[in-house]
């Protein structure tokens, strides 16, 4: 619990603006290097007249900042669990204290390679760190150490689906780095707060940066891409979306008039048309439902000023989820400002290699597409089946055992209709799971209705946390046997004279009517379809 | 090197990324003081350029917990604390 009610935390970073620039000649000792969407460093004023001349093409572009499941810390052996208590995980390494040296986290940059082969990205033969510089304290050493011109994953790409449609998304770069502390700004808001408590438990926490091309057109396409990229990091096992703050989003965008776009195809824009279009950073989204949101807001704010001649302003913006708006933030830093420069604290990585020595699981579009090819399922139920890889896993269980349509029915619908109804995940029946195959088989086995079990049986083990045996007992579910059926049966016959007399002359309806009779006498334990063919039998006879 | 190499707007603008105040006698302080330093640089684009030759590579250790600092040992250095927070001026 935070010790102020009115204070809150902030993961704003100082403004990163990628103008193109020289430092002051000699003191930057730096490369100049990465400018990952490179533009004029002027405004440019859309002017009304070439708006009018054709429509208007959204262009959006990510960074994704995901916090690596690992024990320890990246660069310290500080334990990265959660823990309300203030500076419990922290030592001379992660707080900055003089003459302590980072040492790398071997699991962190598994990690890194696992997202790499996932992403189908290239490892460089040699990989290095850099000191990223700036003075704000949620950085005790007044630098972040980070990647820069040598990330350990370049050129990877990540496949989406789209409203039906497939879409390759390319992911430039990802690397690694350090997360920082976090802050409260106590007694008002950034602004106007009276003093500003640090707690550096998180700092040091491994994160990847995660760059994307300028290939989303629409905020639901980014939607859509970090569901995609969030299930493809759990099933690497290497993130916990869980965890509170472990996404972190940062996006730019851009509108571009279509007649600028000289090749004619809104998603083979020309580099000239991106360099020209004036580009707002949107900071401080942390889900998938706040990217759209936040997009679709700047999306619509930036058209309406052009709509209106208005210039959009090369800026960066916060968004605020609260309110549902993105705010203008001073930016102070340039990337020059960073004054990047090697770690000389750190070896090269040389980590190639690796990629062939750790084995991935497999992904999630893979297995979407063997379980459509392996046990016949629709595009929609396969989908379902590999939303994670507790749910995939689990059906795959069922699917050995019994026929995979039933299981199929029983995990994409009951189980996860019913877990979704109640706000839990496939994880909260850990070491329950077993139950739900015995349903499954009561269901399969003809033991109890797959109504029942369905609104009875399952419900009340997710509800009451029983076994299905003590439903079944107690509520007295178990299939009626098949003489009581057939007694019913001839029972309902001869009460219903009636009934009969229409079935005999052609009524097809008059069969319902006598169903619904014995599946009374049965108190609905009965399976209908059963029924059905041993009154048809019987009238038949 | 000149003297007029650095001018006051840039340690200006270099003082506001360090959060430093400086007075405007400061400014040119500092500013006669970067173009020494910039001249000390510019010596050491006598030494020719050689290519890093990294005697070490990949050390890494285990992801293993170690021990940390006592809250108490963490923030003894400290000048301003509160509920086991380092407490600091505000910020933006």
């Amino acid at each position: 619990m935070a010790p102020h009610e009115s204070s809150f935390v902030t993961d704003i970073e100082p403004a990163t603006e990628h103008v193109a620039g020289v430092g002051i000649d000699g003191l930057a000792p730096y490369r100049r290097v990465v400018t990952f969407y490179p533009h004029q460093p002027e405004s440019r004023v859309m002017t009304a007249q070439t708006v009018q001349q054709g429509d208007l093409v959204t262009v959006i572009g990510l960074e994704v900042h995901v916090q690596l499941e690992t024990d320890t810390k990246i660069f310290c052996g500080c334990s990265t669990e959660q823990t309300d208590e203030p500076n419990e995980h922290v030592c001379p390494v992660c707080l900055g204290l003089p003459g302590a040296l980072p040492v790398l986290n071997e699991g962190a940059v598994e990690a890194a390679v696992k997202i790499g082969k996932a992403i189908d990205a290239e490892i460089p033969e040699e990989t290095r760190f850099h000191r990223k510089n700036y003075y704000y304290p949620d950085l005790p050493k007044n630098f972040q150490i980070t990647q820069y011109d040598e990330p350990i994953c370049a050129d990877g790409e990540l496949e989406v689906a789209v409203e039906g449609t497939r879409r390759t998304i390319t992911i430039e770069r990802a690397h690694l780095e350090e997360d920082p502390g976090s802050l409260q700004h106590v007694g008002g808001g950034i602004d106007t707060a009276d003093y500003t408590l640090v707690n550096y438990n998180r700092a040091g926490t491994p994160l990847m940066e995660i760059v994307t091309a300028p290939d989303f057109r629409s905020p639901s396409e980014v939607r859509a891409f970090l569901a995609e990229l969030e299930e493809v990091l759990e099933y690497l096992g290497v993130f916990d979306a869980e965890r509170d703050g472990s996404l972190r989003i940062d996006a730019n965008l851009s509108i571009i008039p279509e007649d600028e776009i000289e090749s004619g195809d809104i998603d083979d824009i020309g580099s000239s048309a991106l360099e020209t279009a004036n580009r707002t950073e949107v900071k401080n989204i942390s889900s998938h439902k706040g990217a759209q949101k936040a997009l679709a807001y700047e999306e619509t704010r930036q058209k309406n000023a052009i709509e209106r001649g208005r210039a959009v302003e090369q800026e960066t913006r916060h968004w605020d989820e609260s309110r549902g708006i993105t705010v203008s933030m001073r930016s102070k830093e340039e990337e020059k400002d960073y004054r990047y420069f090697e770690e000389a604290d750190l070896p090269p990585l040389r980590v190639a290699d690796w990629k062939d020595e750790i084995s991935i699981p497999e992904l999630p579009s893979a297995r979407r597409e063997r379980f459509q090819a392996e046990y016949g399922l629709d595009e929609e139920s396969a989908s379902k089946l590999t939303s994670t890889k507790q749910v995939a896993d689990f059906y795959e269980t069922v699917a050995a055992e019994f026929d995979p349509d039933l299981a199929a029915t029983w995990v994409a619908d009951n189980l996860l209709g019913e877990l979704n109804y109640r706000d839990m995940e496939i994880t909260d029946l850990e070491g329950r799971l077993n139950e739900v195959t015995r349903l499954v088989e009561l269901v399969a086995t003809d033991e109890i209705t797959a109504k029942n079990a369905r609104e009875t049986v399952l419900r009340s083990m997710l509800d009451d946390e029983r076994t299905p045996e003590e439903i079944v007992d107690a509520e007295g579910l178990g299939k009626t046997g098949e003489d009581e059926v057939q007694q019913a049966v001839v029972e309902a016959i001869d009460e219903n004279p009636d009934a009969v007399s229409d079935y005999e002359s052609g009524d097809d309806g008059a069969i319902n009517f006598l169903v619904g009779q014995v599946m009374q006498k049965t108190g609905g334990s009965a399976d209908p379809g059963d029924v059905n063919q041993l009154l048809r039998a019987e009238l038949e006879a | 090197m000149s003297d007029d190499a650095v001018s006051p707007e840039e340690v200006r603008h270099v003082a506001e990324l360090a959060r430093v105040d400086l007075a405007d006698d400061e400014v040119d302080q500092f500013a006669r003081q970067f173009a020494d330093i910039l001249d000390y640089f510019e010596t050491l684009d006598e030494v020719p350029e050689v290519d890093r030759e990294a005697d070490l590579a990949n050390v890494m250790r285990p992801d293993e917990v170690r021990d940390t600092l006592e809250r108490e040992e963490a923030l003894q250095n400290a000048t301003k604390t509160e509920d086991g927070y380092f407490k600091g001026p505000n910020v933006s």
